[in-house]
């Protein structure tokens, strides 16, 4: 008696984990056919010589790796993503934080103001792109034309085509279609900021920047960590928005990494190359997430 | 008069102690005044660049070289009707929706799926299963897009849109997964304890209790995913390269770059590109907001 009742106990046991796997299983099996085998997939075509349709591929060890160090085009790429990082983040962040300031108390006109802040957001990166294209145009975009129309000639410019304003004006390109949704995060901490303590600095006399500085910001901690790490690992991984607008010229002046990486593995077939290039994106992602999860960690409670 | 002023304002000091909101009329009509000049600034930052694709697409290109800024001259709302039928846009919107919808559908159920197991049932390796589901969160999509071409190929998907429903659903499942487990992990035992007694399994417990629960959770994920797959770019551009297939981000990018030098079409073609997802941000906002920040407010 006693030990069928013990069996019966672990076969529900047994029950009950079949159950938990079959609910995960679906998941685990579409998670390790197209992202974890691939993966690795990479990592050996990173040690082979390849062009994408010969029927063998040439081991070689670690020959792309060695050649990685020595490829100016891969430091120009990641040196503009630390850039795109740099601008790509502080800009909208602080964007975002000054006009969540402005709002903060209600303002009339709120609905208004948030439905347009976030209009970009929902736009694809694709259109933005296009639509930035089309405000450089050196001829009929609205930029110069503008002006041109004020007599300011002299200013008028391939925006595009400047190795030096290229990488800039697209960046500008990104932050327009981002800071909406910096600024929504932030109104949404915004709303968890004590303004009992704000209340209490206005009486001891703290003016907009130390009520900013010393209760505001740390209120946000969690939500511009957050923030933050969205915008770095956009910054990692843009890709649509230079495509559609350089296509990483003029020259090689707004190649990124994953611009460089996609053109050397499907536009000029070097395979293996290619693949030892997205390995180097891979391992950029995972520190610069390390980065941020150490960050938030410390930041954290 | 004056000593009248000063008595008031003192009163007024007296009063901002209390309430504490001092409030002196011309510094805070000033205040008042530079904040909206700065709240108007950026709507129009935000606007300046749709109104002139609207108005760049409804011009001819004559009208355009003659006046590139201000108003359309005749508001040619037949430009966008010759890019429908030039750019094949309706085959692209058909072709964004084929793949999108199934894609929503199988990420969705899969994490729902999955974060209930992972947040609520009893398994050995639990933990595990999910951090490995949580490294994908950091695998960026260029660092697998290589090899997956040549694996499409070899399954022999590849020239149909199964090359991008699979490997879109499968890079959308570590977030939603994350997504839904928190989720789950949220709702309280008692629920599963009183529907257990009255009989219902593991599956029936999930389906008639919990699932009616998430529904702003899944509300949430399927617009985070919508639009994640209706905006991808590189993917279609590696995997769906055959016109036929394409979906309407890489066909606006074919449709732009034929038509360049053609302002007014390719003008036309983005606009027709953009307006229905404006739209539906417009009557859906506060669905929308949600759905895009999920993951950031969330965290």
């Amino acid at each position: 008696m006693t030990d069928s009742i013990r069996q019966f106990f672990a076969d529900r046991k047994l029950r009950d984990y079949a159950t938990g796997y079959a609910f995960v299983l679906p998941a685990l099996v579409m998670y390790v056919v197209f992202v974890v085998y691939p993966f690795f997939y990479t990592i050996y075509l990173s040690l082979t010589k390849w062009d994408g349709a010969k029927p063998v591929k040439e081991f070689v060890g670690f020959l792309n790796y060695e050649k990685l160090f020595a490829d100016p085009r891969l430091w120009s790429a990641l040196s503009h993503n630390f850039i795109w990082i740099i601008l790509g983040t502080l800009a909208p962040v602080a964007i975002g934080l000054f006009l969540g300031v402005l709002l903060w108390r209600g303002v009339r006109g709120m609905v208004f103001f948030r439905t347009v802040y976030f209009l970009p957001v929902v736009l694809a990166p694709v259109a933005v792109g296009i639509i930035w294209k089309w405000m450089y145009n050196p001829q009929f975009g609205p930029i110069n034309s503008t002006l041109r129309a004020v007599g300011l000639d002299v200013l008028a410019k391939g925006w595009l085509g400047d190795p030096y304003l290229a990488l800039p004006a697209i960046i500008l390109a990104g932050v327009w279609g981002y800071f909406g949704f910096c600024f929504v995060v932030i109104m949404a901490g915004l709303q968890n900021v004590d303004m009992e303590q704000i209340d209490a600095a206005l009486v001891d006399g703290a003016n907009g920047a130390q009520r900013l500085w010393y209760i505001i910001i740390p209120g946000l901690r969690h939500v511009l960590t957050m923030i933050t790490a969205f915008t770095l690992i956009l910054g990692v991984n843009v890709f649509d928005i230079v495509w559609i607008t350089t296509r990483g010229g003029p020259g090689r002046a707004t190649h990124v990494i994953a611009t460089y990486t996609y053109n050397t593995a499907f536009r000029e077939s070097y395979v293996g190359y290619g693949s030892a290039l997205a390995i180097v994106m891979g391992l950029v992602s995972l520190v610069v997430s390390f980065i941020f999860i150490s960050i938030r960690e410390r930041g954290g409670d | 008069m004056d000593s009248h002023q000063a008595s008031g304002e003192a009163i007024r000091v007296m009063a901002s102690a209390v309430t504490v909101r001092p409030r002196r009329p011309m510094g805070f009509w000033i205040a008042k005044g530079a904040q909206y000049g700065m709240l108007i600034l950026f709507a129009v930052f935000v606007l300046v660049p749709f109104m002139w694709v609207i108005f760049t697409a409804l011009k001819s290109n004559l009208e355009i070289a003659q006046e590139p800024l201000g108003l359309p001259p005749n508001w040619r709302f037949e430009n966008l009707a010759q890019a429908w039928n030039q750019g094949k846009f309706s085959r692209y919107f058909i072709n964004s929706v084929i793949v999108t919808v199934p894609i929503v559908i199988l990420v969705v159920s899969l994490s729902c799926l999955a974060g209930y197991g992972l947040a609520r049932l009893k398994m050995p390796g639990r933990m595990l299963i999910f951090y490995f589901f949580l490294v994908g969160l950091m695998v960026p999509f260029t660092a697998i897009m290589i090899p997956l071409f040549y694996i499409l190929r070899d399954i022999g998907v590849l020239g149909t849109y199964w090359a991008m429903i699979l490997p879109q659903t499968a890079i959308s499942l570590p977030f939603g997964i994350f997504f839904m487990r928190a989720f789950f992990s949220g709702l309280p035992y008692d629920l599963t304890d009183a529907a257990k007694i009255d009989g219902c399994n593991d599956f029936g417990v999930f389906r008639r209790v919990m699932l009616p629960l998430a529904g702003p959770a899944v509300a949430a994920l399927i617009v985070f995913n919508f639009m994640g797959s209706w905006n991808a770019f590189l993917l279609p551009l590696i995997y769906l390269q055959s016109d036929k297939l394409r979906p309407v981000m890489t066909g606006m990018m074919f449709f732009t770059t034929r038509w360049g030098p053609d302002y007014s079409m390719s003008m036309a073609g983005t606009l027709i590109v953009m307006a229905p997802i404006m739209a539906v941000y417009l009557v859906f906002q506060r669905q929308f907001i949600q759905g895009l920040t999920a993951g950031a407010v969330r965290g």
